[in-house]
């Protein structure tokens, strides 16, 4: 008999083998858990790759302080269900500053309170591998990304450092300043990852499931209000909408879609067939031409 | 001229897609250059293929190409547009991943440069596919170009290829041109030993034979590409092959459970089956295929798993595990011949230290000596002791520091190939497949005739009388052995190292 795997076992296989590859070789590696979709199927698949083992590294998750409520509750239980090493960290010089997402650019509010607060959380942890759930199909820069991509001292990504992967084979020897961010989504879609979490019956944010929520208009994007602090401006008017997220990120940056599905079937469904692509929801990306290359370079995931 | 954009318009207004289920994926190697209509070509099928999000469509539709005919359509390579980084200093020309879904069947397009000077590009995304879709210029015919990617193509193990003979709109849909081009392709393919090689003609701007059957060509009758792609089995889709499994690590439950933790890649195993570690010989049985989601009776190519054994062999990570009817399988080995294709910026430097990096296994590299390079103007091996350097593909011989599992790469390919690391940078300088074991199983094997033994004591008292107990003089030791045991032997000595 000719046995084989389906498609979506074949991704599954493929980033266990990343996950058992990296944590192989790097010396103390981390997990970047941002409580979003992509960061459930990652948490998902690296518990599947270290069975019967508990996870040999801990999680981190860069909180900004504007992460819906919603997701920092969600992130607590599903620490305390794994019995999951939870980090969270925060810039605090950042946040001392009051640099927040409604009184400075979203460039410069994400590279203070995310890239900015990755690097010291990096570190000071020491951590020389970091797991993230970026994918290929994100957008074109990330389109040549490696699953093994690694940073010079100073986190600085370069293009030119960048090595050939080929066949299977994960090379993770670190030269001298090194560290590697890894990604073990990289060939799965957005699409993937929904039948994924369906198959695997897995848990989400509430947020992804659509709810009335408190909402403004705010240039021609819906933004949901998760709590006082962003003020109106003149004319605006919240106005309870039923809305869901495709992406989860700071909740003033983070524009919401109007949606009747309230299970997840219904938003693998609605999301099967939508026609705009993922990250037209994510406002930091519209900010300047190449916007993720950059961000990338200064060492954003 | 309005008239035109009209029609084209109207025909590429395609049909919305059926949501099926996927069931398999192929991976699919686009080689050639910009000049060839490469990215128009990937652009069109995604374009045919109906996967694009309308926010994509509409950056495309804004956009301009006139065709052979003066149709005005979208600019399809504008939707493969590459780092900022790159198009501003032309640096980093590298492959790019990109997917679509067609019927069923997820498709990995894997876009390589063409040019020269990006063969390693091309060599290290060559490794990834199933299949290689070649690109040519209809009035260009079978270049040198063509014909050192076939050649590439051969060395990474790709089996079937597609000769794209592009632009045919600017060479009159000629039939005596194709035919002429695909001649000169079959005695290319021919030489090489594809497993399949077929050669359509298409003009990706206009959409012939892409995705639809041209219109314009009626005197061809083979399938469109995307219909050829239909057709190809991918790579892993068969579990044939003896078994193999490099083991990534072991994995407790904190009871008494040691598992073997690696992904099979190539064979398959059974609950109850023999199995045999290809470096120490030893021999158990499975007792245990786990996964999180509950045990297996039977895994196949691909699956990663967890493997208990009834008997502890003490196997760890760079181990292979092999199906145990083979007698012995012929894997384990210290000196080998390979190709290799040279990634790094700086050249093969016999001072500096490297390493062998095998599906999970990395070995000191002894010796790397360059044995002929590959003349890209013959497509012939031609002989030479010059070292290596970027984009050089070579066949040489390798010696390691202690034996390693590896497969010959044309019987398993999966565990057949490997890549040489800098040892101080941790760059991977080099890949490459292994050709012919040298030395089969005499440095582990079991004693057939007399062999000199080469104990502790003998050095202790002698050779390594300087050294002490340290971590530091015990890796000296070792060292002074490995040499010593390498001196005997070159001078013709049979020895075995008992430390």
């Amino acid at each position: 008999m000719n046995s084989q795997i389906d498609h979506l076992g074949m991704l599954e296989a493929e980033s266990i083998h990343i996950f058992r590859e990296a944590a192989a070789q790097f010396r103390k590696p981390v997990l970047l858990y941002s409580i979003g979709k992509d960061s459930t199927v990652l948490l998902h698949l690296a518990r599947k790759a270290f069975w019967p083992q508990p996870l040999p590294f801990p999680l981190l998750h860069i909180d900004t302080t504007w992460k819906f409520r919603d997701m920092i509750a969600f992130r607590d239980r599903k620490a305390k269900e794994y019995g999951l090493e939870l980090l969270v960290h925060t810039n605090q010089d950042g946040k001392e500053r009051n640099i927040n997402p409604l009184d400075y650019s979203p460039t410069f509010y994400t590279d203070t309170m995310k890239t900015v607060a990755l690097k010291q959380a990096l570190d000071k942890y020491e951590f020389d591998g970091a797991f993230g759930g970026a994918r290929r199909d994100e957008e074109a820069s990330r389109a040549k990304e490696r699953v093994f991509s690694f940073r010079a001292s100073g986190h600085r990504w370069d293009p030119r450092r960048q090595r050939p992967e080929m066949w299977h084979i994960l090379n993770g020897r670190l030269g001298k300043g090194e560290t590697a961010r890894v990604f073990p989504l990289s060939n799965w879609t957005e699409r993937d990852v929904w039948r994924y979490l369906l198959r695997e019956k897995l848990e989400v944010v509430p947020l992804y499931m659509a709810a009335k929520r408190p909402t403004i208009e705010r240039d021609g994007q819906l933004l949901m209000l998760d709590d006082e602090r962003m003020p109106l401006r003149p004319g605006e008017e919240v106005k309870q909408r039923s809305i869901r997220f495709r992406t989860l990120g700071c909740w003033p940056l983070t524009a919401a879609v109007e949606s009747t599905a309230t299970t997840i079937e219904e938003v693998v469904e609605e999301t099967l067939a939508a026609r705009t692509s993922e990250r037209t929801g994510r406002l930091i990306d519209h900010d300047e031409a190449s916007a993720m290359e950059k961000k990338k370079q200064e060492g954003y995931f | 001229m309005s008239a035109n954009v009209e029609l084209a318009e109207k025909e590429i207004v395609a049909d919305p897609v059926v949501e099926v289920e996927l069931t398999d994926s192929l991976r699919v190697l686009t080689c050639g250059s910009v000049d060839d209509g490469k990215s128009t070509l990937i652009g069109r099928m995604l374009w045919d293929a109906c996967e694009l999000y309308d926010d994509q469509r509409d950056t495309l539709s804004k956009t301009r190409a006139i065709n052979g005919q003066g149709d005005v359509l979208p600019d399809f390579s504008t939707l493969v547009d590459g780092l900022a980084a790159e198009r501003e200093q032309g640096i980093t020309i590298d492959i790019a991943w990109r997917f679509f879904d067609m019927q069923g069947r997820r498709y990995i397009v894997i876009d390589s440069p063409g040019h020269e000077q990006y063969t390693r590009n091309m060599a290290s995304g060559a490794s990834h596919a199933d299949i290689a879709i070649m690109l040519t210029d209809a009035r260009h015919g079978v270049k040198r170009q063509t014909r050192r990617h076939a050649a590439i193509l051969h060395l990474m193990g790709v089996k079937s290829v597609v000769l794209a003979v592009n632009k045919m709109d600017l060479a009159d849909y000629s039939q005596e041109k194709f035919e002429h081009i695909s001649a000169d392709f079959a005695g290319l393919t021919a030489r090489f030993g594809f497993e399949k090689a077929v050669a359509i003609p298409v003009s990706a701007l206009s959409g012939d034979n892409i995705a639809t059957k041209s219109k314009n060509m009626p005197w061809f009758n083979g399938p469109t590409l995307v219909d050829h792609l239909k057709s190809v089995p991918p790579r892993v889709s068969t579990s044939e092959g003896p078994f193999r499994l490099p083991v990534q690590m072991v994995l407790r439950d904190g009871r008494d459970f040691r598992g073997l933790a690696g992904t099979i890649r190539s064979g398959k195993i059974s609950v109850g089956d023999e199995v045999v570690d290809a470096l120490s010989g030893k021999r158990a049985l499975v007792a245990r295929i786990g996964t999180m989601d509950g045990d297996l009776k039977e895994a196949v190519r691909g699956q990663a798993v967890v493997i208990g054994l009834d008997t502890d062999i003490d196997v760890a990570r760079g181990d292979v595990l092999c199906g145990g009817a083979e007698e012995r399988p012929s894997v384990v080995t210290k000196s080998f011949s390979a190709n290799l294709v040279w990634l790094s910026e700086t050249p093969y430097d016999s001072g500096a230290g490297y390493l062998l990096r095998t599906a999970t296994d990395l070995v000191p590299i002894e010796r790397l000596q360059v044995t002929a390079l590959l003349d890209l103007e013959t497509l012939a091996a031609q002989p030479s002791d010059y070292s290596c350097a970027m984009n050089d593909i070579a066949w040489a011989e390798i010696d390691l520091g202690r034996a390693a599992a590896v497969d010959v790469f044309d019987q398993v390919s999966e565990t057949g190939c490997f890549m040489i690391v800098d040892a101080l940078t941790g760059a991977s300088v080099a890949g490459g497949t292994v050709r012919e074991l040298r030395d089969g199983h005499e440095i582990e094997g079991d004693d057939e005739g007399e062999a000199f033994i080469l104990d502790r004591a003998l050095l202790a008292s002698g050779l390594c009388r300087d050294l002490g107990n340290s971590a530091a003089d015990n890796k000296e030791f070792m060292r002074r052995a490995r040499e010593v045991s390498v001196l005997m032997k070159a001078a013709g000595i049979r020895v075995k190292v008992n430390l």
